[in-house]
């Protein structure tokens, strides 16, 4: 598994995280980053610092558009963490195959 | 983001035969996984396949056994973030409903899921043909 999951995994780990995460999904478009910190009730610093770890992930992009920063979210990075959860999802189908042999032969 | 595998499946047979299936070790380990596993609360249990060919080990406690709810961790070799394995059964007439929930997966934190994909990408593929061979 390539460094770039690694930092995906590590990004959605945190409540927090995925909560400013969610927020930007919802709104769909760039927020700033003040704008999203007044819905925190964590310090800017602190906000900031999660959004670069979202940045590092590739799920939030950032542009600065005069003294601003606008965020945005981007879902496409979670698609590796879905490809995770389909193996285990394949790996209890196969099992639940096996399971249906098992009781069929055992009459 | 979706952090729960849930399976339903229909077995034709009854209640007490599929629950003997999932929960007694030498059926566990015919169609499932060696396994060292008492279906008794506090128990330490331990799945492991094949080892020559480089198979990994599931290990875990058991939360719940009581006919027909079945509740263990599944903690996989290499890694120590505890996922949640939950069997539901439900008597459906002379059909039994099973209720397989997965839970936690996304807590997987970034080394232990590296080394955990890392280690199912191999062995994983090994052991379920393995598995596949004896079945048949």
């Amino acid at each position: 598994m390539s460094e770039r999951t690694n930092r995906i995994f590590k990004a959605i780990a945190d409540p927090t995280r995925r909560e400013i995460f969610h927020a930007l999904i919802l709104a769909s478009v760039a927020l700033p980053i003040t704008q999203i910190a007044s819905n925190f009730e964590i310090s800017r610093q602190g906000v900031t610092k999660h959004i670069k770890t979202l940045e590092e992930a590739g799920l939030v992009e950032i542009h600065t558009q005069g003294r601003e920063r606008f965020c945005k979210a981007n879902a496409e990075p979670l698609t590796q963490i879905n490809h995770w959860l389909q193996f285990y999802a394949q790996f209890w189908d196969q099992s639940l195959v096996k399971l249906g042999k098992h009781l069929d032969k055992k009459a | 983001m979706e952090d729960c595998i849930k399976k339903e499946h229909v077995f034709n047979h009854p209640i007490s035969k599929v629950w003997d299936a999932i929960s007694k070790e030498e059926e566990i380990s015919s169609w499932f996984i060696k396994a060292d596993f008492k279906a008794q609360k506090g128990y330490q249990y331990t799945f492991t396949a094949s080892e020559e060919k480089g198979c990994i080990s599931i290990t875990g406690e058991i939360k719940e056994a009581d006919p027909y709810t079945l509740v263990y961790t599944w903690v996989v070799e290499n890694t120590d973030t505890v996922t949640t394995v939950k069997w539901e059964l439900i008597e459906q007439g002379d059909s039994t409903k099973l209720i397989l929930e997965h839970s936690g997966i996304s807590a997987y934190p970034g080394d232990s899921a590296v080394a955990m994909f890392n280690s199912f990408s191999g062995g994983w593929a090994d052991c379920i043909s393995e598995l596949e061979k004896f079945l048949n």
